[in-house]
């Protein structure tokens, strides 16, 4: 249909959505956005959009947006209507007065992928040198942590090696646990094209996903392991690959550790990795693993793309080092058409994870523990800071229980329908003196907030995203903020508000500070993405219109050489009974975006109204289940309802489903176990049992403690 | 303003940040993955993490909790533990990259 609307301004910026960062026209007709039109010039998306991007812009005036600042004394009291000065003072004395009352380290902040860099590296400053302590952390803990951790210990940076073009020059393309038709559309699509130019696809993901057959694309092999045994199957590939002796031995020897090397080939060399051993482990044919460790060693150019189904599980990063481990072992690294690259769900994912959004380093991923880092900081900032690291996203929640933790500031945030273990997370949200909710909606949390401040969408502000591929773009401001502030400016009076002086005349002059004080961002500003569209770090004097490549000549790591991990796979603990015989795992569906704060908000929810129960024929005929019943989907944890949907992309034994819908409330079942390493849940395994009767869950659960 | 209700007692200064169990199934899991390393690694890739990641409250509950004898930790995660208290800092397996880069 043609919009009859004739715009009078069009500015270009960032899409918000997923990680590949598409550029957008915005345009506007007398102050609102009329419609969104996909930007030709962008080297992300080239002129392509999804029907997230290119529609689901209006959530930005729907009647929900707070516009005035709300506070009150009790969470049980309704909200009451203030001014900026009046809300940001009350916040600022709340904190001030639990940290007198029980030290520094009582409160915390959390930030989110949804805002910008320069929010991200105000927040995690708010944290550091306002609040005095090291609690901050950001919502890639619940996604990609893994992925920083397990990317840094194999290679040196937690981040794609490649630039989304790249894949059009791979013969080998490796999917594993994404689905990027679904959750990353405009690049799912040029994954699609170079497929059905003839590049082999393998995908790893126990769901027959469109990834592994749609029009005129056939996955080679689709490995459709049982959840939670991704670390043994990539060892199986590792295993092949060793005993074959497929092994690219003059990479290893030039640009890793041999000896690390020798190591990880006598763990994944052992007879315990056989395809034999994990196949019927994982509930897959031997030779389907001989085949796909065949295809992507001989490349000969061989690339990986990984998602939340290699992340969320608690050898989430065992999982990643696996991935880098396999790479460096056939030397897929350093070249076009070959890397190691994560998904990213959420538009600055990335940034986030780069710009001090944790409790254990500053941005540039330097540890709070080094000395010399930690002085470069503290001089640029002048104040003295905390040499310790500080609590996770989930250990915040933990220690709100015991009494140590009593303050949280939330930017852009909704932890209560987002992270695990419902229950958990509302008890620990009860425990908190003053939680500071910084958002554009009243969601789920703000229940629980004490103080809530109107934040501004993407299309309201200034700023940078970093998408997926590393790549840093503009983020401008297409219309006036609703509730009057950028949520930059905002966090600055927060700061103010506590005793920090502090002021920036626009958000170029934040990202001037996280260049002066991050190596790889150092040559970034405003001014280079204005002339040149938009720059992948690292930047520098070295590389001063960015880096398209990772890894050419050698590793980010202190002796310039990649290693090798030990990878033992180890069994999670979320185990099967007769109680709960079926594995529950979890992702996104095309039209809707995470929580669906935005998109739900928006005419996209015409295609996805709720989210529904995908069960096997087989599964659903023994419990009596037709498709369109109403069932229960009960866990050790909880239960909730929904919608069944027989569907032949689920085999028998493993229920997926989407948490795009509050009332869904899929995070009331999921389990609270987590990443070794980070803390990153176990989203993708879940025992559970489907019924058409409302389970008496207290009851199961009490049986289940017995018997165990 | 009126001060903000206190939802829980004031907690001990001995009292673990957070639920010993919590703490206990962490480190038992950071064990797990160091398990296939020699032993002086195991240890030190154990110590490593906990110095680097976790927040000092949570190791010091670590280590008043193998004080008490520590039953429910492996064997090897209360010797690698045990050298936050003794070893120098070290950089670990896995870091930031050198800062030249």
């Amino acid at each position: 249909m043609v919009n009859p609307i004739k715009p009078d301004r069009s500015v270009v910026t960032t899409c918000a959505y997923c990680g590949v960062g598409c550029g957008f026209k915005a345009e506007t007709h007398q102050g609102r956005v009329v419609r969104m039109i996909p930007w030709k010039e962008s080297k992300a998306n080239h002129g392509h959009s999804c029907i997230k991007g290119r529609f689901a812009f209006d959530y930005y005036q729907h009647p929900d947006r707070v516009r005035t600042p709300l506070i009150r004394e009790d969470i049980n009291q309704p909200w009451r209507e203030v001014g900026w000065e009046e809300a940001l003072g009350f916040a600022a004395k709340r904190f001030r007065s639990i940290q007198q009352r029980h030290g520094a380290r009582s409160i915390g902040a959390i930030s989110s992928s949804r805002c910008t860099n320069e929010e991200i590296f105000l927040v995690q400053k708010l944290a550091r040198a306002v609040f005095g302590n090291n609690n901050i952390d950001n919502c890639a803990r619940i996604c990609h942590s893994p992925t920083q951790f397990g990317l840094s210990a194999t290679v040196g940076w937690g981040a794609a090696s490649q630039n989304f073009d790249s894949i059009m020059q791979a013969d080998v393309i490796m999917v594993v646990g994404a689905n990027p038709t679904e959750g990353h559309p405009v690049f799912g699509s040029q994954l699609k094209r170079r497929v059905r130019q003839g590049a082999k696809l393998i995908v790893i993901d126990p769901r027959r996903t469109e990834t592994v057959r749609s029009a005129h694309v056939e996955a080679a092999v689709h490995l459709g392991l049982r959840p939670g045994t991704n670390v043994a199957v990539l060892n199986s590939i590792s295993h092949v690959i060793v005993r074959e002796k497929l092994f690219n031995e003059a990479f290893i020897r030039e640009r890793c550790e041999w000896h690390e090397f020798e190591h990880w080939c006598d763990l994944v060399g052992s007879d315990r990795y056989a395809p034999e051993v994990i196949g019927p482990e994982a509930g897959l044919n031997p030779a389907d693993i001989r085949r796909a460790a065949r295809i992507y060693a001989s490349g000969p150019k061989s690339a990986i793309y990984y998602g939340l189904g290699v992340t969320e599980h608690s050898q989430g990063s065992t999982g990643v080092m696996c991935l880098g481990n396999l790479s460096l072992a056939c030397g897929m690294l350093g070249r076009e058409g070959v890397g190691v690259n994560p998904l990213r769900g959420q538009g600055n994912v990335q940034g986030g994870s780069c710009l001090g959004s944790w409790p254990h380093v500053f941005s540039g991923y330097r540890f709070v523990t080094d000395d010399d880092v930690r002085h470069s900081f503290e001089n640029d900032w002048g104040v003295t800071l905390d040499p310790e690291p500080g609590l996770r996203l989930p250990n915040m929640f933990d220690a709100a229980l015991t009494g140590h933790f009593r303050g949280m500031y939330i930017m852009g945030e909704d932890p209560v329908q987002s992270d695990p273990n419902q229950s958990h997370i509302i008890e620990a949200m009860r425990a908190m003196e003053c939680v500071v909710i910084q958002d554009l909606f009243l969601n789920e949390t703000a229940r629980y907030a004490h103080v809530f401040l109107p934040g501004s969408s993407s299309l309201e502000k200034d700023g940078t995203f970093t998408s997926a591929e590393r790549r840093v773009n503009r983020v401008r401001k297409v219309v006036e903020p609703i509730a009057g502030l950028q949520d930059w400016e905002i966090v600055v009076k927060l700061m103010n508000a506590m005793g920090y002086a502090c002021n920036y005349d626009h958000a170029g002059q934040i990202l001037d500070e996280i260049a002066r004080l991050s190596p790889a961002y150092r040559g970034i500003s405003f001014e280079l993405i204005d002339r040149i569209g938009s720059v992948q770090w690292p930047c520098d004097e070295s590389a001063p219109e960015g880096t398209e490549v990772l890894h050419r000549e050698r590793f980010p790591r202190a002796n310039g050489r990649g290693t090798f991990m030990l990878t033992e796979y180890v069994a999670t603990r979320e185990r099967t009974s007769d109680t709960y015989p079926l594995l529950l795992t979890t992702g996104r569906i095309l039209s809707q975006y995470n929580v669906g704060t935005q998109t739900r908000r928006t005419a996209n929810s015409q295609w996805h109204a709720e989210d529904v129960l995908e069960i096997s024929a087989d599964d659903a005929h023994t419990r009596g289940i037709r498709n369109g019943d109403r069932v229960w989907l009960s866990s050790r944890y909880g239960a909730t309802e929904l919608t069944v949907q027989i569907s032949e992309r689920v085999r028998a034994g493993l229920v997926y489903t989407t948490f795009h819908h509050a009332e869904t409330r899929v995070n009331v079942v999921t389990s609270d176990l987590s990443d070794w390493a980070t803390n990153c849940p176990e989203y993708k395994v879940t025992a559970v049992e489907v019924s058409l009767h409302k389970p008496a869950i207290a009851q199961i659960k009490r049986e289940e403690e017995a018997t165990a | 303003m009126n001060a903000p209700s206190v939802k829980h007692a004031l907690p001990l200064p001995d009292d673990p940040v957070l639920d010993i169990s919590r703490i206990i199934l962490m480190a038992n899991q950071i064990g797990d993955f160091f398990a296939p390393y020699p032993q002086d690694r195991r240890a030190e890739g154990i110590r490593n993490h906990l110095r680097t990641y976790w927040d000092p409250r949570m190791r010091a509950a670590l280590l008043d909790y193998i004080d008490q004898g520590g039953t429910s930790l492996s064997a090897h995660v209360s010797e690698g533990a045990l050298l936050l208290r003794s070893a120098k800092p070290r950089k670990g397996y896995y870091g930031p990259p050198s800062p030249e880069v």
